[in-house]
């Protein structure tokens, strides 16, 4: 009687399809629950696939059933996850659903790993023996989960903050949850900023922001440009000057130079910006060069897009050094030359003229306010020559390279 | 009633056979003349089982067709008979189950085979049609404890169902059933549980995963693995059961409750003895384990009794015996209070009793006034 069982086993799993055969040797092994789980995870996907209707994208997939290399192992994790609940023993049951959860990476199967991840959730929270690391880590999951999702990912994550700090606790790759925990509800609590920010609501924005900047530098990861950026939002929105120092500290202390460049860019901006409304151009002058002298260090392809927006800051910069400004200017302009890029050239000419036309303008309406023989015979010859020079009144002969005389006749034409 | 008849008389090329046993006859049916039998115990039994009520019917069916000399006269008569054969068909088909399911498996054989017997003129030799009389002979014989018969019943239906493709869900998931419950009769648990694992398959997919339809299979399989001994796998199965009972049982106290219907009847005979049964057998169950287990698995022996009771005293409330429902909540009210974790449950068991005593008190006014 045994071998002819064993005959009609065969057959029939020949004939039936694979999640018959799947569902019906779980349950023949009394596994009804991964059986209960099997099915109405193949339900759901069909529901989705019904409610999408023909054509949808999700209609076009290949069926989840169809997939024996998905439901195989699905098979295998839930009854082992189920043996172990039936043993007691969470710690398996958890690392089963742990284990399914990151099989599905794919991002048509996303929802199955939320799933996993919640369920997951659920066992971590009756292992008792840990002192809550699991339920940690599962939080942890759970807050990337929703993270994806949206910005609901914050009680999660501040669950996991509340039970992994103070812990020395580490996953596979060495980070401690901890730092983890830091880095997620910094990128939460910035997203939240976010949407404040859309609503204009700029108080509450700059708390929540501050929070981000707390769990950013207590989480002391290396990548310290998410500070950077919150810190970003904190100086447009409200005093540069106060968190001037903390910036540079974080700038200085860095080996990242596109964070460094970043950053000096930020501040830059944030200076101009509020230069209109506190003006202190020494300030931006020397954020503006030390802008500038560190995009001369890094690489030139760098400069390829920031010669122009040096020109036009180094424009704030030079009211009333007119003389030092333009020698940025011309130095732009070789930069631009160097490139070969046309409109960043005709801009740096543009400005070099003005610059130019400026720094000639005060000589002259002072030799012509001062009169006298000398003054005026240098404005004759001036007159004469149309010369890109001007003997002042004190005598001095200014200058300039023949490089900018392009510039100026630009300029008068 | 019964007339004699020698079978040498019979007209050559037609032979007269029991209607029971298909072995020569020598009597006959005076009322309709075209049914015989052996003798006047087979007549007797098929009189009673199925014959007072298809005599008439089988009058028309089985008289030898009158001459027509027209095709279309020729069609419609035939017609005819198609449709009567059906109605037979069905009509012997119910009066077996009843039989069946009350238990008496004599008398449901003879309707039974007429049922196939029909099923067969209607739709020829081999068609999906006679799975349902196949289920019926196989579990009558069981009931008789003729196992090797209804065996190869069973082995005939499951013959049909693998030729027959896209067959219903439903009759798969009965096939199965009855499968695995003449396994388990004859002690083959491994095969028993294959069949039961089908069965559950097909139940939910017909149903859906949390029917009272699948939960009877998730039962029956449960049993298996009692005997087996494998008490962990029985335990879990069981608390499914009860949790699909519970919340359908809930669902229906509900519906009662807010629309208040009466007279209505939410089970038939044969479920109320199988529900009835079924509950009870796994309150002894988690009863036995209070009793025996450690204290890890003791509040939730507990916590299952609560609701097992819980689930009788509003199975009982539905069926209007409101002493034995009230008897169940008082003892679900118990568990309840030992096992100290449901809050909700408890709540819902003191709204039932109370229902129940209303109820109570409400049919003892006129007694008293009587």
């Amino acid at each position: 009687a045994k071998l002819q069982d064993v005959e009609i086993l065969q057959n029939i799993q020949f004939r039936n399809t694979l999640r018959q055969n799947l569902c019906v040797s779980m349950l023949r092994e009394g596994f009804h629950r991964s059986f209960a789980e099997f099915f109405s995870l193949l339900e759901r996907w069909r529901a989705s696939r019904e409610a999408a209707g023909p054509g949808s994208a999700l209609w076009q997939q290949r069926p989840l059933e169809k997939h024996p290399r998905k439901l195989e192992p699905l098979r295998e994790h839930l009854t082992r996850a189920e043996s172990a609940e039936r043993a007691g023993s969470y710690v398996e049951v958890y690392e089963n659903y742990l284990a399914l959860a990151r099989f599905f990476s794919e991002p048509e199967d996303r929802w199955i790993r939320y799933h996993f991840y919640e369920l997951s959730l659920l066992s971590a929270g009756k292992i008792k023996m840990d002192s809550g690391k699991r339920e940690a880590e599962a939080n942890g999951h759970m807050g990337e989960v929703y993270l994806e999702q949206g910005p609901l990912a914050r009680e999660h994550y501040e669950v996991f903050y509340n039970l992994a700090v103070g812990r020395l606790w580490q996953d596979e790759s060495g980070n401690t949850h901890h730092s983890r925990a830091c880095m997620g509800l910094c990128r939460i609590y910035t997203l939240l900023a976010q949407r404040q920010l859309q609503t204009k609501d700029y108080r509450t924005a700059i708390q929540i922001l501050t929070k981000a900047y707390d769990m950013a530098k207590e989480g002391t990861h290396t990548q310290t440009h998410v500070s950077m950026r919150t810190l970003a939002y904190l100086l447009s929105l409200s005093d540069p000057y106060q968190f001037l120092s903390t910036f540079a500290e974080i700038a200085t202390g860095l080996d990242d130079a596109a964070g460094l460049g970043k950053a000096y860019k930020a501040i830059a901006k944030s200076l101009e910006m509020c230069a209109y409304a506190t003006p202190r151009p020494s300030h931006i002058y020397t954020h503006h060069i030390a802008y500038f002298k560190f995009l001369k260090k890094t690489c030139p392809d760098f400069l390829n897009r920031s010669s122009v927006c040096v020109c036009v800051y180094a424009r704030m910069c030079m009211q009333g050094q007119y003389d030092r400004g333009s020698d940025y200017f011309s130095q732009a302009y070789e930069l631009a030359c160097s490139l070969g890029s046309v409109p960043a050239l005709r801009k740096a000419q543009a400005c070099v003229g003005v610059a130019r036309a400026h720094a000639l303008l005060r000589p002259y309406s002072a030799a012509v306010v001062t009169g006298g023989p000398r003054s005026l015979l240098a404005l004759i010859r001036w007159k004469e020559v149309r010369e890109d020079g001007f003997v002042d009144s004190s005598g001095m002969w200014v200058n300039y390279s023949d490089n900018s005389e392009k510039g100026s006749k630009t300029l008068i034409k | 009633m019964s007339a004699t008849i020698n079978p040498l008389a019979n007209p050559k090329g037609g032979k007269k056979l029991c209607e029971l046993c298909q072995k020569p006859a020598y009597l006959q049916c005076t009322k309709c003349r075209v049914t015989y039998y052996c003798d006047v115990a087979h007549q007797q039994a098929d009189w009673n089982s199925i014959h007072n009520k298809a005599c008439e019917l089988l009058i028309l069916i089985r008289s030898p067709a009158p001459l027509h000399s027209w095709q279309t006269d020729r069609d419609h008569h035939h017609m005819q008979t198609q449709k009567r054969l059906e109605q037979l068909m069905e009509l012997s088909h119910a009066e077996s189950k009843r039989r069946v399911s009350e238990g008496k498996y004599e008398e449901a054989l003879p309707a039974a085979q007429l049922s196939l017997r029909c099923a067969m003129d209607v739709y020829g030799p081999n068609a999906v049609e006679h799975v349902p009389a196949y289920l019926l002979l196989a579990e009558a014989n069981m009931g008789l404890g003729f196992l090797s018969q209804a065996e190869g019943y069973l082995s005939k239906a499951q013959w049909t169902t693998m030729k027959t493709l896209g067959c219903s869900q439903v009759i798969l998931h009965q096939l199965h059933r009855t499968l695995g419950r003449l396994y388990t009769a004859t002690g083959r648990y491994r095969s028993a549980l294959l069949h039961f694992a089908n069965d559950i398959f097909h139940a939910s997919e017909e149903f859906g995963l949390n029917s009272v339809v699948s939960a009877g299979g998730y039962f029956l399989m449960a049993n298996v693995f009692v005997k087996e001994e494998k008490p962990d796998i029985a335990i879990s199965l069981y608390s499914q059961v009860t949790s699909i009972w519970h919340m359908h049982l809930s669902k229906m106290v509900e519906h009662y409750s807010q629309r208040g219907t009466q007279g209505e009847q939410h089970f038939d005979e044969a479920q109320l003895a199988e529900v009835d049964q079924m509950l009870n057998v796994m309150l002894e169950a988690q009863q036995q384990g209070v009793n025996t287990h450690q204290s890890a698995m003791l509040s939730h022996s507990l916590g299952q009794s609560a609701l097992l009771s819980h689930s009788l005293a509003m199975f009982w409330f539905l069926c209007r015996d409101h002493s034995k429902a009230l008897d169940f909540g008082r003892k679900a009210a118990e568990f309840s209070r030992q096992c100290e974790e449901q809050n909700s449950l408890a709540e819902s068991i003191q709204s039932l009793i109370q229902e129940v005593e209303k109820h109570i008190t409400i049919q003892q006014i006129p007694t008293i006034q009587q």
